[in-house]
């Protein structure tokens, strides 16, 4: 999967399970201190990733993820690995 | 009879429904073996059938009498499912199945079904993770924004206090703080059956000393005082000696307070002196301390320490029976 799908639709995941504007979110978005997640929902974030990517994520891992660009990387690295 | 047997008996006439997600740690398979042999709850284990039966056969753990319940594997999966998405609007289904195949939300989505009583966990996960697993699925009891804990502490002249909170906020604020006022008095109640008298405690009693970090409480005070509906006695801001004795309090306090110097729950005003103070009191003064015990939540749940003994963990089952 290309780069730019991957992150276009990490945001719109990120926008849904937030309820933040997709347009509002960039690379650089930090998931807690830009867009306001708070603890409990990053764990409905991941797997929310995990869902649409048909991915697993190792928990411990992907709760470190700290910005929108890091969760790209992140999960690419997932899909060439499936 | 000690604290914690006392408990004990009182949880057998409960026979609370205990979910345990962590089946597979061997403490807990220990303490799932002596709550049921001795009658002190209904334990139900949760993980991989196959592999926990191996392991208890291995380890000589008899389980005979112990539900064991394969999440992957349950019929009740989808009800569970549909139930986190109905609680938790906008959480597609895929979303919710992903999170119940994790032993800890699910056992927490048994709890909000009302198929146990009492969810315990934290052998093997650390607090932060519990927290957020209770908060997602059985959630805060109304009114309530911020979970906390407690400790129950035990003096050697037998007196008992609680000790909120030790365990949990690091530095709340003043909303916060009276919320874990309030609902460690109600914790009190329910655990020890007796009027809980809380004091908010601080550097300054009433006034004597002016700082923002005295304000803080004294704020704290007023906001407890208008959640409980004069249906709890509190008061504060105290230094801790006019709290505990009556003689300091009748010396230092121009007004009569119906809590000062014979308060039994002590609410401290951050994480800092909260858990310098419980273990002050169990190293110095040789007091037992029991806890945390997490509160807060709409339905019973309690964290373990990772380093907790299967005795202490025993404990923790009766006293977490008792707060349901």
């Amino acid at each position: 999967m290309e780069r730019a799908e991957v992150e276009s639709r990490v945001k719109k995941v990120t926008a849904e399970v937030l309820g933040v504007e997709e347009s509002v979110i960039t690379s650089e978005s930090r998931f807690v201190e830009d867009l306001g997640a708070e603890s409990v929902q990053s764990l409905e974030l991941v797997a929310a990733f995990e869902d649409e990517f048909d991915i697993e994520m190792e928990e411990d891992a992907a709760l470190k993820v700290k910005t929108v660009g890091k969760a790209v990387d992140f999960i690419q690295k997932h899909l060439e690995n499936k | 009879m000690d604290l914690i047997g006392g408990f004990i008996e009182k949880a057998k006439r409960l026979k609370k429904r205990i979910v345990f997600p962590e089946g597979m740690d061997e403490r807990i398979q220990r303490t799932a073996e002596r709550l049921s042999r001795e009658g002190i709850a209904k334990p139900v284990l949760l993980g991989k059938k196959k592999d926990v039966l191996s392991a208890v056969e291995q380890r000589r753990i008899d389980l005979s009498g112990v539900e064991i319940i394969e999440p992957l594997d349950s019929p009740e999966m989808p009800r569970l499912v549909s139930l986190y998405c109905a609680n938790r609007k906008g959480v597609k289904t895929g979303v919710a199945e992903r999170l119940l195949k994790k032993d800890i939300i699910f056992g927490g989505m048994m709890l909000t079904a009302g198929m146990v009583d009492v969810m315990i966990a934290g052998a093997a996960s650390t607090t932060a993770s519990v927290i957020q697993a209770s908060a997602l699925t059985v959630g805060y009891k109304p009114g309530i924004s911020t979970p906390s804990s407690f400790f129950i502490m035990v003096l050697p002249d037998g007196r008992i206090l609680f000790y909120a909170d030790c365990a949990v906020n690091i530095d709340p604020d003043f909303k916060q703080l009276a919320e874990i006022g309030v609902t460690t008095a109600n914790s009190f109640a329910k655990i020890m059956g007796q009027q809980p008298k809380v004091a908010f405690l601080s550097f300054s009693s009433k006034g004597s000393a002016t700082h923002p970090l005295v304000e803080k409480v004294q704020k704290a005070v007023c906001a407890a005082k208008e959640m409980a509906e004069g249906t709890v006695m509190l008061d504060g801001e105290f230094q801790v000696d006019t709290a505990l004795v009556e003689a300091v309090a009748k010396k230092k306090l121009k007004e009569p307070s119906s809590v000062a110097g014979q308060a039994n729950v002590l609410i401290f005003p951050d994480l800092n002196s909260g858990n310098i103070a419980y273990k002050l009191t169990q190293y110095l003064a040789g007091a037992g301390a029991f806890g945390p015990v997490l509160q807060g939540f709409a339905k019973p749940v309690s964290d373990l320490s990772r380093g907790a003994k299967v005795e202490d963990i025993v404990g923790i089952s009766a006293i977490t029976s008792c707060l349901t």
